[in-house]
């Protein structure tokens, strides 16, 4: 099955990409197929981005990242993907590939004519996540170099603050 | 104490072929870094000042001092299995390393050291009670990311981290292959390098330690992990070893 939009979430903010060529199921692990999603000068033709919605500010990123951690699709997410996905038609729906089989639940349970794919469900998808993944601050091009960097080191801290700190027994988690 | 020890000698040299780690040549070898942020110790560790002369803009001497944090071997992995002699431990200023069963933060300040300024650590760990530790070192330290989550769900943390160079895992958990591969999966370039510290115990207390390495090592080859080297980290871990392989996609 293949793929005709992708979804990246970074600690900047939400990211749109559409997919303009795919390998095929098959042909996915062949070693060409690989090198080409790590040079950006190849990489570049096989996706584009539709619209970046980044965070206004370090609270709603916190919340963001939060909500993602859970596999929830925020009401943020939810109105970036709605704007920048086509409308659904009479038959086609469009297929949304995602990294997270949770968030791919949530994200249909709110907005029903997407369909998901998730990097577990085709590699296909989790090497094109990857290439974006690896490629995202050229890809983006409102982003200059070390901004995304830096907005991961701010959301790490508040992260691990806010879970260090309502801990509510103040000890360890034992998993067994 | 810290600081040089009173007016002794000291002599630095790199350490093997690792860029960023070094041997301090004194009375006795010890191995360091050097110190991102001088003057300040991380857990108590010594430290050592040398001093040397680099030629300015104009060409005349100047004096710089360099100050090395000392790594002790019996505290940390890495550091044991870069005295056991690994080959190639993947990272070296300028790398993004993935740090799995980051603790309090002590091993990673010294990756930190190795990566340097320009280089960046993600440093996850799970247990609250060490990561309160490890986010004040971060403070300290801003090449450091630290993250209190769970290494079996890097999904979880996707949002915190980018693509990475390395992956160190000291997890010490039955299933840490499998938690190693999930994250490569989803962070490790292709060809980045993956190191392992496994402790027998910890996978399987019943079998031979030998047998549970080469369980281990078959299962990061079924993640796509090649096998470079293994090594033991007698004599300052018993039954531990070191495993370092390269993630490959294709094939």
């Amino acid at each position: 099955m293949s793929v005709d939009y992708l979804l990246h979430e970074s600690s900047v903010g939400y990211a749109v990409f559409k997919v303009k060529m795919q390998a095929d199921t098959i042909g996915n692990r062949l070693k060409e197929v690989q090198e080409k999603s790590q040079d950006l000068a190849t990489f570049g033709k096989m996706v584009t981005v539709v619209s970046f919605a980044p965070f206004q500010g370090a609270a709603q990123a916190l919340e963001n990242a939060n909500e993602i951690s859970e596999g929830l699709a925020s009401d943020f997410l939810r109105a970036t993907l709605e704007a920048n996905l086509p409308k659904p038609g009479k038959k086609s729906k469009v297929t949304l590939g995602v990294s997270d089989k949770n968030l791919a639940a949530s994200i249909k349970a709110g907005l029903p004519y997407i369909d998901c794919e998730t990097g577990e469900t085709s590699e296909v998808v989790a090497d094109l996540l990857r290439g974006i993944r690896l490629h995202a601050e050229k890809l983006l091009k409102q982003l200059q170099e070390g901004d995304i960097s830096r907005s991961q080191l701010g959301l790490g801290h508040a992260y691990s603050r806010a879970k260090v700190k309502f801990s509510v027994t103040k000890n360890d988690n034992h998993i067994i | 104490g810290a600081g040089a020890k009173g007016g002794q000698k000291v002599i630095i040299e790199p350490w093997g072929r690792h860029k960023g780690v070094f041997v301090a040549r004194g009375k006795e070898d010890l191995l360091v870094t050097v110190n991102l942020t001088p003057g300040e110790s991380v857990y108590g560790e010594k430290r050592v000042v040398v001093q040397g002369s680099l030629k300015d803009a104009n060409g005349d001497d100047a004096p710089t001092s360099v100050e090395y944090r000392v790594w002790n071997p019996f505290r940390s992995k890495l550091a044991a299995g870069i005295i056991g002699g690994m080959e190639n431990i993947y990272m070296g200023p300028g790398s993004k390393v993935l740090y799995l069963g980051a603790a309090s933060g002590t091993s990673v300040s010294h990756v930190a050291d190795i990566v340097g300024k320009e280089g960046t650590v993600y440093a996850v760990e799970f247990s609250h009670r060490s990561g309160r530790d490890l986010v004040n070192m971060a403070t300290h330290r801003t090449n450091v990311i630290p993250i209190v989550e769970d290494a079996r769900h890097p999904m979880r943390y996707r949002m915190l981290v980018g693509m990475v160079d390395c992956i160190f895992a000291d997890v010490a958990q039955p299933d840490q292959a499998r938690i190693v591969g999930l994250n490569a999966h989803q962070f490790l370039k292709v060809g980045g390098g993956v190191v392992v510290s496994i402790k027998a115990n910890c996978i399987d207390s019943t079998a031979a330690p030998e047998a549970v390495f080469a369980r281990e090592v078959e299962k990061m080859r079924a993640e796509r992990i090649k096998p470079k080297e293994q090594l033991t980290l007698e004599p300052f871990e018993r039954d531990h070893a070191m495993v370092c392989g390269i993630y490959q996609r294709a094939g």
